[in-house]
């Protein structure tokens, strides 16, 4: 059933006006904060209150305006883009309180702050796009609003690391354009209400080449490898960024592009037909394997944390090209349960880079005698990847191996096993270290009249992140938690042609 | 059947004109007062254009028959749907001349005013007469009288440089206007009319025949050199680059798209007599413009100097637009039909805010500007808009044209050409990320840039106005579609690829 509302535009709508406030404005701390946290919880606000609705079945749409006559920029918050709406709006708090302790005294925090916001508002505008034109615009807004944040520092390094990053994004951009061009000639539409616009009709070649840009397009933020080369050295940004950017907004956005093309462009039945799919889930196995076994000779902490990440987002690709409904459960669970997790680390590792000036795995030795509540998140987050139960990973890992089995394809299964020894191969060590070797030398000890180990704008959100992977690994079934939207968002996948969620 | 505002037709021409003649007298106890004059008369053409235009969208084309002759024997002015192009180019006007104000005290002595004034309502008035005429010979007339005015306005910064950059631009603007010369007379004696419509049915007749090709091929390399078309694109970049900042904006945005309009009329012409089979020069135009997208975003990399590279870029947009028309299908002329106008408004917000920032530091390097944004906020932000717009990323106006040629590219079954065009756009990125990251994120390396102050309100007024319409465009993409459409529709039905 849809329903025409205002909320799927408002949702980007707030943090864009947020942006325009803080440029405006964010000059007094007091302001840019106020502006900053408004946006946010009015922003979580309106998802939420769209949640009760979508789990009935509920699609929220909106109409903007005619760009091209019968394509116009259209919203449409259906169970899919609730679902990645509702993650990267949750994160957006916990990251704004994060970056507040973060970046303080730090240079430009208009600007920082300002495309932080506009950052949000595109990834959510990505969400709600009804169309592959929507979608590619939010999508092209989001490569520029970044580049600010990459090269936030100024640096020799962070702009060459922007030049980088640029040059990968740019250039998918440009392809999944051709993509969404070429599928505009073929299908006549570009909607993504359906579970598939494109027929055999246009014959396979041309289906090929439409794939083809769109995976490569999208994919480039999805980090599948060839495609990743951007996401290790855009690390130079500021962790804030590094956090919720290159964990949960960029390569989200990617990841979900990669989905939305695989069911709502194709659909599950034309890809069965074609078996475009099995390249990109071997690809993806690859990707989780290769990017793993890279991680483990990593010994800068975030640079980790990237190896990890691409490896983290081919499980999405690859629970999407296995095309059925149990692997796609899957994918679709583990943009949230990925982000928590990651968002954790993140926040973990910029913590302690901030308290200690500690980079690098082999300098944090006996590091959870000082920072034991960060020490214990970061576990909690490593036991998620490693996919042990009762954490996040494990439903993820779980609904995969399922569907891997469903889709006879039993290979994949020793793939996901593999990945889960190489996670805790570059996991455990960092928490070896932290734990178990004596310090090389004592720590600095906390600063007077404090009693935690570090600012609590830094720790609260730690806290909760990592509370929240155990709480999505223990109540996976409870109606009204993520997994409840997953299952709609994966039978509008399945449903029959035509009908539509 | 003609509503009041068909009767005001001949007005949007004389009135620039007539007021240009007059800026002189009206200026003569205070020059400053030049630059006001000009603007009410441009201020009231735009006025009449909004009128005329209103009249099109509720009755559709419209004639006026001067001194009441009619057609094929007086002279007749026409008004259809790409006449609409007046409207923009009247309020694009509108915009600049009060940028200029301010912007000529560190160009001119204040008595060169009225003239320069005057110089600028006669190219305002040519190109609103270049668009509404329907006659050929006028057509010539218009163009001499944008292409003398444009001339004189690259020499008026009055440096020894911009003379010699105004002569290039003349000697070779001159061989074009003999070859489009030429070609009414070719046309004149072929059919003995110079009316456009009676030409079109009259050709019909003749038929075929080398001399009805000559004169097509004369007009096609004409008015390619008025648009900058690599490889005539050779007077371009010194005269925009060398010309005060508002003149670039007019130059650049507005005075090569006469090139296009005409190739437009010379299109409409021919179609309509059905006489000639232009698959081959359509192919011709496509790779043209190809070359021209690269060319252009080539040569720029090399640039410093801003202005230079706003230049450069001109030949680069040109190309989109070139290729667009040679591509024949209907998204993809549509496409090029709008880019005539968004590029104006892109170009336009460009040079305003490229000249604002010289005009403060006095620098025109990327080396000399780094870190000029902290400076100049608002005025670098319209530069950074401008800059992502004129690649053609959304969500900008200069999107808008991407995204239909390159459908229109597929649509035609010519996909490598829309991958050229896609990819080729981001090559010219490459250097507008120079400057961004010049301007935003690096070091002033002088004191005059780090402690420059923003511009009078005259100046950032209308660079911000022009920034947020690049925005707005992009988002609203279908509102210059309204004109373009039926105009389009109208003349695609005869174009075979």
């Amino acid at each position: 059933m849809e329903v025409v509302d205002v909320r799927p535009i408002l949702a980007p709508f707030v943090s864009f006006l947020c942006a325009g406030l803080v440029f405006g404005f964010g000059r007094s701390i007091f302001w840019r904060r106020f502006f900053t946290f408004l946006a946010a919880f009015i922003k979580v606000a309106l998802v939420l209150s769209m949640l009760p609705g979508t789990l009935q079945g509920v699609v929220y749409v909106y109409q903007f305006v005619e760009f091209t006559p019968g394509i116009g920029i259209g919203f449409r918050a259906d169970a899919y883009g609730m679902f990645f709406a509702l993650v990267s709006s949750t994160l957006w708090v916990f990251t704004t309180i994060y970056a507040i302790g973060y970046m303080r005294g730090d240079r430009d925090r208009v600007r920082f702050f300002g495309f932080f916001a506009l950052c949000v508002s595109t990834t959510v505008g990505v969400a709600f796009a009804e169309n592959l034109l929507t979608f590619f615009l939010f999508y092209e807004t989001l490569t520029l609003c970044t580049y600010p944040l990459v090269v936030h520092a100024e640096t020799p390094e962070a702009l060459r690391a922007g030049r980088i990053y640029l040059t990968y994004t740019l250039i998918g951009g440009g392809f999944a354009l051709v993509g969404a061009v070429m599928t505009l000639n073929a299908a006549g539409t570009l909607t993504l209400a359906q579970p598939g616009i494109l027929g055999l009709e246009s014959g396979v070649a041309t289906l090929a080449v439409i794939f083809l840009c769109l995976i490569i397009g999208f994919g480039v933020k999805a980090a599948i490898m060839p495609l990743h080369g951007w996401l290790p050295i855009a690390m130079v940004a500021p962790t804030p960024v590094s956090a919720l950017l290159h964990a949960v907004a960029v390569v989200k956005v990617g990841a979900f592009g990669v989905t939305r093309v695989i069911y709502n462009v194709f659909g599950v039945e034309l890809l069965q037909q074609l078996g475009f799919a099995t390249p990109l889930a071997l690809l993806a196995g690859f990707t989780i394997v290769a990017a793993s076994t890279i991680a483990l000779t990593q010994d800068h902490l975030k640079r980790r944390l990237a190896y990890s990440t691409i490896s983290q987002l081919s499980y999405i690709v690859l629970g999407a090209a296995l095309l059925t409904p149990l692997a796609a459960t899957a994918a679709v669970l583990h943009i949230a349960n990925q982000a928590f997790a990651k968002i954790t680390m993140f926040f973990v590792v910029g913590a302690i880079t901030r308290t200690t000036g500690k980079k690098y795995v082999s300098e944090i030795d006996g590091i959870a005698a000082r920072m034991p509540w960060s020490m214990a998140a970061f576990t909690i987050a490593s036991l998620s990847f490693v996919g042990v139960p009762l954490t996040a990973g494990f439903i993820t890992k779980w609904y995969l191996a399922l569907g891997a089995l469903q889709a006879d394809a039993w290979w994949f299964v020793l793939v996901l096993i593999a990945s889960s020894l190489l996670n805790a191969g570059y996991f455990f060590p960092i928490l070896h270290r932290a734990y178990f070797r004596p310090a090389k030398e004592p720590w600095p000890p906390l600063e007077p009249g404090r009693r935690f180990e570090m600012p609590k704008t830094l720790l609260i959100p730690i806290v909760i992140c990592a509370a929240y992977v155990l709480l999505l690994g223990v109540t996976a079934e409870v109606p009204g938690m993520p997994f409840s939207v997953a299952q709609v968002a994966v039978e509008g996948f399945f449903a029959p042609p035509g009908i539509g969620p | 059947m003609t509503g009041p505002w068909a009767e005001a037709l001949p007005w949007v021409i004389a009135l620039p004109l007539v007021g240009a003649a007059l800026t002189p007298a009206v200026a003569v106890r205070r020059p400053r007062a030049a630059g006001f004059w000009a603007w009410g008369v441009l201020l009231v053409t735009a006025v009449l254009a909004a009128g005329l235009v209103s009249e099109l969208l509720a009755r559709g084309p419209f004639s006026y028959e001067l001194g009441g002759w009619p057609a094929a024997y007086g002279i007749e002015l026409r008004f259809d749907h790409f006449s609409a192009w007046v409207l923009p180019l009247a309020l694009l006007f509108v915009v600049i001349v009060p940028f200029s104000w301010r912007y000529l005290d560190h160009v001119m002595p204040d008595e060169r005013r009225p003239p320069f004034y005057a110089l600028l309502l006669l190219n305002a008035g040519g190109m609103i007469g270049f668009c509404v005429t329907g006659d050929l010979f006028n057509l010539f007339v218009f163009t001499e009288v944008v292409s003398l005015s444009s001339y004189a306005l690259v020499a008026v910064g009055g440096r020894g440089l911009a003379a010699f950059a105004a002569l290039k631009y003349l000697f070779i603007g001159a061989v074009s206007s003999l070859l489009m010369l030429f070609a009414t007379a070719q046309l004149f004696v072929l059919t003995g009319s110079l009316n456009m419509a009676e030409v079109s049915l009259r050709l019909a007749e003749v038929g075929g025949g080398t001399a009805v090709m000559v004169a097509f091929a004369a007009y096609a390399v004409s008015f390619m050199v008025k648009a900058a078309m690599f490889p005539v694109h050779v007077w371009l970049p010194d005269a925009h680059a060398i010309a005060p900042s508002p003149v670039s904006a007019v130059l650049s945005g507005m005075v090569v798209k006469v090139g296009i309009v005409g190739m437009l009329r010379v299109y409409q012409i021919y179609y309509g007599a059905e006489v000639l089979e232009l698959g081959a020069f359509n192919l011709a135009l496509v790779w043209l413009g190809a070359v021209s997208i690269v060319m252009g975003a080539f040569f720029a990399i090399f640039q410093d100097d801003i202005k230079l590279m706003l230049a450069y870029s001109t030949i680069s947009n040109i190309g989109y637009i070139v290729l667009g028309l040679g591509l024949a299908s209907p998204y993809a002329v549509i496409g090029a039909s709008v880019h005539v106008f968004n590029h104006a408004l892109i170009k336009a917000t460009l040079f305003l805010a490229a000249g604002s920032i010289i005009h403060q530091t006095g620098f025109r390097t990327l080396s000399d500007l780094r870190g000029v944004a902290r400076a100049m906020p608002q005025t670098s932000a319209a530069m950074a808009i401008g800059a992502v717009s004129i690649v053609g990323l959304p969500p900008t106006a200069g999107f808008v044209c991407k995204w239909y040629i390159a459908l229109g590219a597929f649509e035609a079954n010519q996909a490598p050409f829309g991958f050229a065009l896609v990819f080729g756009a981001l090559f010219i990125f490459i250097y507008y990320i120079r400057m961004l990251n010049a301007f935003y994120f690096q070091k002033p390396v002088h004191a005059a840039v780090a402690q420059a102050s923003e511009t009078p309100w005259s100046m950032r007024g209308p660079v911000v106005l022009l920034a947020s319409l690049c925005l707005i465009l992009g988002v609203l993409g279908g509102i210059p579609l309204t004109f373009v459409e039926p105009a389009v529709l109208d003349l695609l039905p005869l174009w075979g690829p």
